[in-house]
């Protein structure tokens, strides 16, 4: 027994040295430049008044840059023109794209993202020299960043209204509001976000045509999620309104290129989707005569008289079902009773043909001479 | 001898009206010829004179004979009128047709298909839009912006075409006529009947059809109860934000239905129906050209409207007696053609 327990005692601290030698031969030396940069900025309350009189938070939280998909990161890998302590002048503003670009060779990811934003709105803005142009910390956040799916990531699912809310204030509580606003805030995983219609990297203005809410392109996207009856089916709303909007003379228009042809966020509106019950939605009766006299100069209470997403194989059309229904009939039985009589003609023609092929020569005959 | 003659005869001919310098010409050549034949000896002034007396008949001569002969080619001329116009008669005859459809009427069908085929090509790429066949269609006319003009202009078009029909079936006797002749009756659904017994071989004989059989009423009344579905849904689909006012967005939504089925009904019958038995019947093949001069053959004609071939014969026996058939006149030139007519034309047996 006691030899037993020796022998594990010196397992045990042979283990503990090993993991000693470990940590002191690898992690200080990574550490060891940190260590130096976090003695000021790793204090709380660390910050600096600007001559501005705007205060500076400088503080980075060494427990939450360990947590961050770049805690393996030394900082001055990202803050590679920072040398000297106490810095001389202010450090520039870090560039993600020393190392996120296509074909790095340090490990990060290699993603057509990187170029895709340079041709996005923001991307544009900020070449034009916009001060406000949002660039990658803007939304990723700086020293905390995290994949986007994990839920304390600034770009994950739940938090990116937030995060381009930051800018987009506006859009933000009109989206906050809205039926894909509350299901978010409600936890439904299935609720469309800012990135889900905007794109992410490649957000583009709705009047550049490649943009995913360019009139000619919306209907595409709003029918990633609502022409999908997996998805709609939970929450009650028909998969078939993009059906039938294709079908209607707005959605024809719109896919011969006519795109003044009301889309579906001409009529539903961008951001303040409300069910149709709701009186505050577009769609409601009461706002109908307003939402169709955008495009229908003088539309009236009438237009909310029967249904907008019409489908007429459906018995719920009422009597446009039954026209649908008469025409289908007195087509076909037109139809067949046209064919039965051709056919029958042509019948009798040949039958006349074989049995009297005589007469058709002597015909012939008679007229060549 | 013969060469004066030819030389006279010519300027005779082509001469006559200015005659002084070919006549000094030929005295010329005259006097030449009859200095080397006379006798040699005579005198002077003998010789004068008798050239003189000479020159003079010629002359006379000359006159007369230049004038027989432009008698003689305008007799040919009238002749040969005579014959061609004889032999266009005769060929129209063998042609045997006689006219159906008059100007008026084929006015009317021209503008009413015009607008048709207007009406089909831009509106079915409509109904069928998710068929690539649509949008090329829709590209190549210009967009959709250029084809819901095309199909308003086809529409006004059709509408009118409608309404001077109306008007033209109230207003005009051939119109009322016709438009009597078109209302189905007892008659047609026997006809029918017939007709279905002889195709499947119960009966020996085609049914008897007046000036419209019930295949030709059935187009036209395909067409009224297609023009009023049409126009009537279409005009509400044209002004749909005053459609919708007035009557709720249901209107709008019955008449889109309407708009487009009975569009699609309208063209697979006249794709089917009307062109079968207009272009590709084996007897029609590749069409008919009644629509365009009006005319039917005289063998369809007795042949499709028996009773309508027998009311245009009384009014024919009553209007005419030919008279270039062979017997009554001596010229043999047509004679095979015009025996060929005599014997298939029920004209020719009737009147010889």
């Amino acid at each position: 027994m006691t030899r037993s327990r020796a022998h594990s005692v010196a397992w045990k601290a042979g283990l503990a040295l090993w993991g000693v030698i470990g940590f002191l031969s690898s992690v200080p030396a990574r550490a060891q430049d940190d260590i130096r940069c976090l003695t000021c900025h790793g204090k709380p309350g660390f910050e600096k008044i600007l001559p501005s009189g705007k205060r500076l938070e400088l503080f980075v939280d060494p427990m939450r840059l360990r947590l961050s998909i770049h805690k393996e990161r030394k900082c001055v890998d990202c803050h590679a023109d920072v040398t000297e302590v106490p810095h001389p002048s202010i450090p520039e503003k870090v560039n993600c794209g020393r190392c996120h670009f296509l074909g790095n060779e340090v490990g990060a990811p290699q993603l057509e993202r990187y170029a895709e934003y340079k041709n996005s709105a923001h991307g544009k803005a900020l070449a034009e020299g916009n001060p406000k142009a949002p660039v990658c910390q803007d939304c990723h956040g700086d020293h905390f960043i995290l994949p986007g799916s994990d839920s304390r990531s600034q770009v994950s699912h739940r938090n990116i209204p937030q995060t381009c809310g930051e800018c987009h204030l506006e859009i933000y509580a009109q989206y906050q509001e809205s039926v894909h606003g509350q299901a978010l805030a409600k936890g439904v995983k299935d609720a469309p976000v800012c990135t889900d219609c905007h794109g992410e990297h490649n957000i583009l203005k709705p009047q550049d045509k490649t943009s995913t809410v360019n009139p000619g392109t919306i209907v595409n996207t709003c029918s990633r999620c609502h022409a999908k009856v997996v998805i709609m089916e939970k929450y009650g709303v028909k998969a078939e309104q993009v059906a039938t909007y294709r079908e209607s003379f707005h959605g024809i228009a719109n896919e011969f290129g006519m795109l003044k042809a009301a889309n579906c966020a001409s009529c539903h509106t961008a951001h303040q989707i409300f069910p149709e019950q709701d009186p505050r939605s577009s769609v409601n009766s009461r706002n109908i005569p307003y939402t169709c006299g955008k495009c229908h100069p003088g539309a009236n209470a009438n237009f909310a008289k029967g249904r907008i997403h019409l489908n007429p194989k459906d018995k719920s059309a009422g009597i446009v079902y039954w026209i649908a229904l008469g025409f289908k009939i007195l087509t076909l039985s037109t139809l067949i009773g046209l064919l039965i009589h051709i056919l029958l003609d042509l019948y009798r023609r040949v039958k006349n043909r074989k049995q009297a092929p005589r007469h058709d020569e002597a015909e012939v005959v008679e007229k060549s001479q | 001898m013969s060469e004066e003659n030819m030389s006279e005869q010519e300027s005779g001919f082509w001469g006559s009206e200015d005659t002084a310098e070919t006549a000094a010409r030929l005295s010329r050549s005259i006097s030449g010829s009859i200095l080397k034949e006379l006798p040699q000896g005579l005198s002077e002034p003998q010789l004068k004179r008798l050239k003189k007396e000479l020159l003079a008949s010629l002359e006379k001569e000359m006159v007369l004979e230049s004038r027989r002969v432009i008698r003689l080619f305008l007799e040919e001329e009238e002749r040969l009128q005579k014959h061609t116009e004889k032999k266009r008669r005769i060929k129209e005859l063998l042609d045997e047709s006689v006219e159906r459809l008059s100007l008026n009427q084929r006015l009317q069908h021209m503008i009413l298909f015009t607008c048709t085929i207007v009406l089909i090509i831009t509106g079915l790429p409509i109904k069928f839009h998710e068929a690539p066949a649509a949008e090329f269609v829709i590209h190549l006319l210009g967009g959709p912006n250029i084809t819901r003009i095309l199909h308003r202009i086809g529409a006004v078009g059709l509408t009118l075409v409608g309404l001077y029909h109306l008007w033209y079936c109230m207003a005009f006797e051939e119109g009322r006529t016709n438009f009597g002749l078109l209302l189905p009756t007892l008659r047609d659904a026997k006809n029918f009947l017939h007709q279905i017994g002889y195709f499947l071989g119960l009966k020996e004989d085609r049914p008897l059809f007046d000036r419209f059989s019930y295949i030709e009423k059935f187009d036209y009344w395909a067409v009224y109860w297609g023009m009023v579905v049409m126009i009537t849904s279409g005009y509400i689909l044209w002004f749909m934000e005053k459609a919708i006012n007035q009557f709720g967005k249901v209107a709008y939504d019955i008449a889109r239905e309407a708009h487009s089925d009975e569009g699609l009904l309208a063209t697979l019958a006249i794709i089917i129906w009307h062109f079968y038995n207009v272009h590709f019947n084996p007897k029609k093949f590749p069409g008919s050209l009644t629509w365009w001069h009006g005319r039917i053959p005289l063998e369809e004609f007795r042949e499709e409207h028996p009773l309508d071939y027998e009311r245009w014969l009384e009014t024919q026996d009553q209007a005419e007696v030919d008279p270039i058939w062979p017997g009554q006149e001596p010229d043999g030139s047509a004679d095979g053609s015009v025996a060929l007519s005599k014997n298939a034309g029920p004209k020719g047996g009737r009147t010889s």
